[in-house]
């Protein structure tokens, strides 16, 4: 169980002048401060997959950031399973698996050589690697390329290669940031059946996508933000009631509510 | 943190780039380099000293031992006629004569009589040329015999002759052993290879441990994962002052090495002579003072690393540092510089003067803990600031 309240974030803005119009326009632009996420909160629950969508620099990456611990919550609050992430990154760390579309690998390192890097950080010992790496070379049919260098490997390959890294210690989260875009169809696929694998496996899933059809294929819950405070937090169905049932027209819906409740508070 | 430095290695081992540049460059390609200069520069004086030099000569009656003497020399001197009233510069400037003697009329006549005699030379001196030396060696044979004869003739024995031409001589005692000496004249230039070597040896793993890591996007994984961030930059940190380290080693055991093979006979005897002087304690404390240095490097170097937003701003940033750490040790190679003056309060150039005066074997002890101190308490602060560096969210996320 994953609960999120009120997590706000801000940066300092150094020099105002290197603003894009956009940027300067954007009403979370407060003296020298840009207020990326100001008012985001959902839920998952176990087995559940949350899709988390929103337009460009509506503030998904970075409160999936918070999420996994990169950044830190100038305030609100995370739990997972009664962890409180903020007080303990470092715990809360052992709890979460991280990917995003632009994760990279270690290149003159081998499939293996990576992966096991990471079991090392997570403080697994050898023979509990090795036994987890076989298992989930299995699980993603990985075994023709572990243990070439991987700057030689398709994306398909790179990115089972990262899947494998960022569930590793077994997660009791999973955080996907965009993890499908610039991947082609199978190096997709392969993701969307991760994912599937996770929600049957009954470990939660909070992903961000641009991409509406994974969201009516895997989603349970959906949230959406803009301009960094989520607009809409409920089911698939009820994200669905928004409109006519056609998600793209929801989508718009939920945006259209979030400025006019932004607009009246 | 020994996890991190471990792959970090790894890695580094597996990166052909890096490595040439550690290891494959000062093992093999400068003693190349510096093989070949002293090949060619030598083959151009060896060639200067016997090239057959072209000259014209007016006046070579007045002085016929000379002419003669010019003459027999075939394989050394060839004669070129040309006319008295020809412009000489514009002949050797046209290559036509390598240089014009001219010998005034009272060459030959009595000492006593006379006076001194100048023979004008016109040569073009502005190249590599050995016209004068071979000149004048047959000039000098010359006037040795004639000045020979005049004592003869007024009745100087010799030990007034040697007191005439020298009255007084100043000798020189120098109480400075070998050791001393030769080490001042290169003991600064150790140092400022070392720390160069160091620093270069760095240079090339560090953009790849910081802005790589971001360039490649593997950064926010491995912030993400559960070790504390000061171990993750100590691991990063090691690596880069190891690979510093050992590369600064690898260049000065192959530059001993090529050194001894290259040079023969009494160079090796002086050589080894002047390295036996130098006691493996002072060799212990050298390295001992280099420690700190390399901290600083790797610590200065993994900051802006991790600042820079990719590999390319990591290294132009840090193309400019190098003349940030040129310039202290140069200081430190600059004639008068010691520890004496306020220089050992100067970071990285008293290290440097530290280093000279181990070499030299004239080292303060006591003084060299208070250099050794203040280095590693910067170094202490660097690596402190790198951790804190590291804290940042609008250094990793830029």
């Amino acid at each position: 169980m994953i609960e999120i309240k009120k997590l706000a974030k801000r940066f300092a803005v150094d020099n105002p002048k290197k603003l894009s119009e956009q940027e300067r326009r954007d009403p979370r632009l407060k003296g020298r401060f840009f207020h990326s996420v100001q008012d985001v909160s959902f839920s998952c629950d176990n087995g559940q997959v949350l899709g988390l969508l929103g337009p460009n620099g509506a503030g998904k990456t970075t409160t999936l950031r918070i999420l996994s611990t990169a950044l830190k919550a100038d305030s609100g609050s995370i739990f997972i399973d009664g962890e409180d992430v903020l007080q303990n990154p470092i715990v809360a760390r052992k709890k979460i698996g991280f990917l995003s579309g632009t994760t990279g690998l270690y290149g003159r390192l081998s499939g293996r050589e990576n992966i096991a890097y990471f079991g090392q950080l997570h403080g697994m010992s050898k023979s509990q690697i090795e036994q987890r790496i076989d298992e989930l070379a299995d699980l993603l049919d990985m075994h023709s390329f572990l243990d070439r260098r991987s700057e030689t490997f398709s994306s398909g390959m790179k990115q089972k290669t990262a899947i494998a890294r960022a569930v590793m210690h077994k997660p009791a989260l999973v955080i996907l940031d965009e993890p499908t875009t610039g991947l082609d169809i199978m190096a997709t696929q392969t993701v969307l059946e991760f994912i599937q694998r996770l929600k049957a496996d009954g470990t939660p899933v909070i992903f961000s996508t641009h991409h509406l059809d994974e969201v009516s294929e895997l989603c349970d819950r959906v949230t959406v933000i803009n301009q960094g405070t989520s607009c809409f937090d409920g089911s698939l169905d009820e994200f669905k009631q928004l409109s006519d049932g056609n998600l793209h027209h929801s989508f718009m819906q939920a945006l259209a509510q979030g400025e006019s409740y932004v607009a009246s508070v | 943190m020994w996890q991190v430095f471990n792959k970090e290695i790894k890695e580094l081992i597996r990166d052909k780039k890096t490595l040439f540049f550690m290891i494959a460059l000062p093992v093999l390609l400068f003693p190349l380099i510096i093989g070949s200069m002293a090949f060619i520069s030598g083959n151009a004086i060896k060639e200067a000293q016997n090239k057959v030099l072209k000259f014209a000569i007016t006046g070579e009656a007045y002085a016929p031992g000379l002419y003669d003497a010019l003459l027999a020399a075939e394989d050394k001197f060839s004669l070129v006629d040309i006319n008295g009233s020809d412009d000489y510069a514009a002949l050797i400037k046209a290559q036509k004569v390598d240089f014009v003697l001219v010998i005034p009329e009272s060459f030959e006549q009595n000492l006593f009589d006379a006076g001194q005699q100048k023979l004008s030379l016109y040569l073009n001196d502005a190249s590599l040329n050995m016209v004068y030396n071979r000149v004048n060696e047959l000039v000098e044979d010359i006037a040795k015999n004639r000045q020979l004869q005049a004592f003869q003739q007024l009745g100087v024995t010799d030990v007034q002759q040697k007191a005439l031409l020298e009255p007084i001589v100043l000798e020189k005692q120098d109480v400075a052993d070998k050791r001393e000496n030769w080490g001042e004249k290169i003991g600064g230039m150790v140092p400022y290879l070392v720390f160069l070597l160091c620093f270069q040896g760095a240079m090339y793993p560090s953009s790849d441990i910081g802005a790589g890591e971001k360039e490649r996007g593997t950064l926010e994984t491995l912030l993400i994962s559960p070790i504390a961030r000061y171990k993750l930059v100590l691991g990063k940190f090691l690596t880069i002052a190891f690979a510093g380290g050992v590369s600064a080693l690898i260049t000065i055991l192959s530059m001993a090495t090529w050194g001894v093979i290259l040079s023969q006979g009494m160079a090796i005897k002086f050589v080894a002579e002047f390295m036996s002087a130098i006691s493996a304690l002072d060799f212990i404390l050298m390295f001992l003072m280099l420690l700190p240095v390399t901290a600083i490097f790797a610590s200065v170097l993994l900051c802006l690393s991790i600042y820079a937003r990719s590999f390319k701003e990591a290294q132009s940033y840090m193309g400019a540092l190098v003349i940030f750490i040129i310039l202290p040790i140069m200081v430190a190679m600059l004639p008068g510089v010691s520890l004496d003056g306020g220089w050992a309060w100067v970071p990285i150039t008293n290290v440097a003067l530290a280093m000279k005066e181990l070499i030299k074997g004239t080292m303060d002890y006591f003084a060299l803990f208070s250099i050794f101190g203040s280095t590693v308490l910067i170094a202490g602060g660097l690596i402190a600031f790198c951790v804190y560096w590291f804290n940042q969210e609008k250094v990793l996320f830029r």
